[in-house]
């Protein structure tokens, strides 16, 4: 008889089991996967150079991931049970022992969770090659991925699935148990105007001030290093966001919704008598699914700005601080031609510029003191017919301007302050000069700032030192060996500049010396010989190409729990409000008005987290976008993940829509 | 002939354990008729006015309404139909409980779009002549099932439709109740000439119908008409009953 009874309440809500299975074994696929790559024999072979550090990172995801898939579980797994008080209580009351019902409440998860593991399981199974060349590919990596479990990882799995089965279905057998101890069938909520109303109005009042204090946050998040100001906002911002989506949950929108019930002609007219105490209804039951969906939303797009963001800075970092795979100066471009010849390097690009280097002296107004150093000057045309990605990331200038160069000391904070009056040996001063972070040769080819000046500027000035700079592209790496390497290891250091500052700049000279002193003096400055990043590209790429997977992989997952959170919601309607659309149905309203319902149901219940959450991802704009504009591509990132939101909402309406019109035609 | 019923057929479940809850049924009523429909628990009333009034299809045969053939049309139309023409009082009540007693009763004229003059005004005269005027904002699940019983009803007559279906419309009112609703029901069938189909296995309830049919078994088994005289017309029910036999069947409890 259990059987019977088993096999006809999980076909009852085989929808919402569906959904509920298809989100589980998308989860323990991932898992699974994220698992098994740690110890695949390719994964190994073609990330040689990370070595560990992939297993490493595989084991703390998938542990991470596994928890909160887990909790996940724990969490839904719970609606099922709700959804079956009544169907327990009857069975009581019809004289079935209770250890008897917990039985099969005990089994009916055991069963889900058995069968979300074989799905789950031959998910990863399918596609862990595909997500493996996913990988390879997003790392710029040729290599073929091949299939491979572990017996290790498969005898993790194992442990995994038996051990959460059990404690789920404990878990769920328990809730059961206390559903049977309390007995009371349908709790009421209480509507408490008088609580509602008020904390309705202070949640639009937080969510308004919020709003008002990021757009102060797009302003002040620049003097994040001296000043408390935003971090203080940044504080205010969260709390007052949280605090008032739920407030404006609890209290607002069931206010608007009453409203509307009370004016008669808009109630009185159609279905909406119906709909709008529907949707209260619906609401008042949902409020704190909805509150946290919203929440994690808004995390899931926070944590997006923020890894866009971060990804961004670093990349352009690196990019300014190395942006040709190979460099040198006069002083070593013989040795190295000479290298790449031997090796037939397939040169892409060729480039050279004769730079000068002077003294200057300036007030800096971000490490507000006097400066005195050596400079790097270049002619505005050369820097202009250098490949564009060098300057891209500067501030642009026009032929009659003058643009300093010098290193960034934060990594995401561009003080773009321009700098003034910069006295310059035996040449004019410079009034004002833009500022920009990305050295043309690399950063680390310069040991000082470098300053772009007009070429009639540069053509008239004098030089304490003159030197030119070379860059190199390649089309499949500089193929320099590593006995070639340890060969040009001697020119890393091209010379050394010892400055001698006297009272004035123009008694102040710069002496070169071949040789390292013995002892270094505050004033004694190296010039590089040469700079090689191409292997560091090539490992900055993956590094790159595995943080998108992982962001991705993670982001996908959390888009489909909060969606199938929302869509059991919908789809697991008490037994009474799904028989009031079907009384519905008998008293003449038309098919298309309670699809109407349905649909306005939904569109409610993924609208309202998406747009309380895109709210508050603004404020995440505001502290890592700080200042510049918001850039197209945060949009996108936040346009897909509404698309891939919005897709949900459509599905779920169609399982709900196809749930009712099967109780309809019973 | 207002409503024209040609051997209708039902049958519910799959091959082997199917029940012909209808087997061959063909009646014809009246404009202004107010027609019983008895017969004991499984007999098919049920079944029989939900096809009528296009709840559901009937397997075979067709349901002529002033002309029109009801059977072919689309699901929509049909509820279009249903919603302009028909009111009706179920067994099982089919109230809303998310809705209060007056939300409940206006629900058909709001459906419609009415104006609210109109159906405040309707509602209070709802009220007065059933006398629930106390109940108007009460919630549903405050109520008895009587009271539920007359407030269904208050709904399935608020839009004055043209035809009334009633299942079992005092299966759960006192008497006294029961005889107001018949009271009420008798009065719109003769001021108004609305069409009325009322199931029922109760014969105090039949007699107050212009013509009873018994069904049994998903036929009809015979049927007698109002001699103009409700004593003798209860009579008359009473007999029939027992020549269908199973009397355990049937309740003759409400005499009076
Ligand atoms: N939805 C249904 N599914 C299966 N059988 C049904 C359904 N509705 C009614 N029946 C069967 O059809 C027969 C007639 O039912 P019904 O019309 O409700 O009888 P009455 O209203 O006269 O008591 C009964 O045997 C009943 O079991
Ligand atoms: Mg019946």
């Amino acid at each position: 008889m259990y059987r019977k009874i088993i096999k006809r309440s999980l076909s009852n809500m085989r929808d919402s089991y569906l959904i509920y299975i298809l989100a589980c074994s998308f989860a323990i696929g991932i898992f699974g996967i994220l698992l098994s790559m740690g110890d695949n024999p390719s994964v190994h072979s073609a990330l040689s150079w990370w070595d560990d550090f992939i297993y490493d990172i595989t084991t703390i995801m998938s542990s991470i991931f596994a928890f909160f898939a887990f909790i996940y579980m724990i969490y839904v797994g719970g609606f099922f049970v709700k959804q079956q008080r009544n169907e327990f209580l009857t069975f009581e009351k019809l004289g079935m022992p209770r250890w008897a019902i917990i039985t099969i409440s005990f089994l009916q998860t055991a069963i889900v969770q058995a069968v979300a593991w074989v799905i789950g399981l031959s998910v990863m199974l399918v596609f862990q090659k595909f997500m493996g060349m996913l990988l390879f590919y997003l790392m710029q990596i040729r290599f073929n991925f091949v299939m491979h479990i572990g017996l290790k990882s498969f005898g993790l799995l194992v442990d995994v699935f038996l051990i959460s089965t059990l404690v789920l279905s404990l878990i769920n057998a328990i809730k059961t148990m206390r559903i049977l101890q309390k007995r009371q069938r349908r709790t009421i909520i209480k509507t408490r105007w008088w609580l509602r109303i008020p904390a309705g109005i202070f949640g639009v009042i937080l969510l308004l001030t919020a709003q008002i204090v990021t757009l102060y946050l797009f302003k002040d998040m620049r003097i994040i290093s001296y000043s408390s100001k935003p971090l203080t906002e940044i504080v205010y911002i969260m709390g007052a966001d949280i605090f008032g989506t739920y407030l404006v949950y609890f209290g607002f929108l069931p206010t608007i919704l009453n409203i509307m019930e009370r004016i008669h002609s808009v109630s009185y007219s159609g279905i909406n008598l119906f709909s709008f105490k529907y949707m209260k209804e619906r609401l008042f039951q949902n409020i704190s699914i909805l509150w946290f969906v919203t929440e994690l939303s808004a995390l899931a797009l926070a944590l997006l700005t923020f890894c866009y963001f971060g990804y961004q800075a670093v990349h352009q970092n690196y990019n300014s601080a190395y942006p040709f795979e190979l460099a040198a100066n006069k002083d070593t471009v013989k040795v190295i031609r000479k290298e790449l010849k031997k090796n037939h390097a397939q040169i892409k690009g060729s480039y050279k510029t004769a730079v000068k280097i002077n003294l200057v002296s300036y007030y800096s107004k971000s490490s507000q003191s006097y400066i005195r150093q050596p400079m790097t000057f270049m002619s505005y045309s050369d820097y202009e017919s250098l490949p564009k990605r060098m300057h891209k990331n500067n501030a642009k200038i026009n032929s009659h301007e003058f643009l300093k160069i010098d290193y960034n000391s934060s990594l995401m904070y561009n003080s773009d302050i321009d700098e003034h009056n910069i006295e310059v040996k035996g040449a004019p001063m410079i009034r004002t000069a833009e500022q920009g972070n990305s050295f043309p040769y690399g950063s680390s080819m310069h040991f000082g700032p470098m300053m772009i000046v007009p070429d009639n500027y540069y053509e008239k000035m004098p030089s304490e030192v003159k030197d030119t700079f070379y860059g190199w592209d390649f089309k499949k790496g500089d193929r320099l060996k590593h006995s070639q390497m340890k060969k040009l290891e001697n020119y890393r250091d091209a010379y050394y500049m010892k400055v001698e500052f006297e009272s004035s700049l123009s008694k102040s000279t710069i002496e070169v010396m071949k040789k390292e002193p013995n002892k270094y003096e505050a004033a004694t400055y190296t010039q590089a010989g040469f700079l090689r990043q191409g292997n560091l590209k090539k490992h900055f790429k993956q590094g790159g190409g595995f943080y998108l997977f992982i962001v991705a992989l993670f982001s996908v997952a959390l888009l489909v729990a909060l969606g199938s959170v929302l869509t059991l919601r919908i789809l697991l309607r008490d037994d009474y409000q799904s028989s009031q659309l079907r009384t519905l149905q008998k008293i003449g309203v038309e098919e298309s008005e309670i699809k109407g319902i349905i649909r306005c149901e939904n569109t409610l219940t993924f609208l309202i987290p998406i747009v309380f959450a895109l709210i508050q991802s603004f404020a995440a704009i505001a502290m890592f976008d700080f200042g510049r504009h918001i850039s197209k591509n945060i949009i996108l990132i936040y346009a897909g993940y509404i698309v891939l939101y919005g897709l949900f909402g459509i599905i779920s309406f169609k399982v709900s829509w196809r749930g009712i019109k099967q109780k309809f035609k019973l | 002939m207002q409503i024209v019923v040609k051997n209708i057929s039902k049958d519910f479940g799959k091959k082997r354990t199917a029940v012909h809850a209808i087997k061959d049924i063909s009646v014809e009523v009246d404009q202004g008729e107010f027609l019983g429909i008895m017969g004991p628990s499984g007999a098919g009333k049920t079944t029989l006015l939900n096809m009528i009034s296009t709840n559901e299809r009937p397997d075979h045969g067709q349901i002529i309404i002033d002309g029109l053939d009801l059977t072919q049309l689309h699901d929509r139309d049909q509820a279009k139909y249903r919603r302009n023409k028909m009111g009706f009082i179920y067994q099982s009540f089919e109230l809303l409980d998310s809705l209060n007693v007056k939300e409940n009763v206006i629900l058909p004229l709001a459906l419609n779009r009415s104006n609210k003059k109109l159906i405040e005004e309707r509602f209070i005269y709802m009220m007065q002549l059933l006398n629930i005027e106390n109940l108007s904002a009460r919630a549903i699940d405050e109520l008895s099932l009587g009271q539920r019983q007359i407030v269904a009803a208050a709904r399935a007559l608020i839009n004055r439709p043209e035809i009334l279906f009633a299942d079992e419309p005092t299966g759960s009112l006192d008497s006294k109740s029961a005889t107001i609703l018949l009271n009420y029901m008798q009065m719109i069938n003769q001021k108004e000439k609305t069409t009325i189909l009322m199931a029922t296995h109760d014969a105090f309830t039949a007699s107050y119908c212009s013509r009873v049919v018994f069904i049994k078994d998903g036929v009809i088994f015979s049927e007698i008409v109002n001699p103009g005289n409700r004593d003798k017309f209860f009579e008359q029910i009473i007999n029939m009953q027992r020549t269908i036999g199973g009397g355990d069947y049937f309740n003759v409890s409400q005499n009076n």
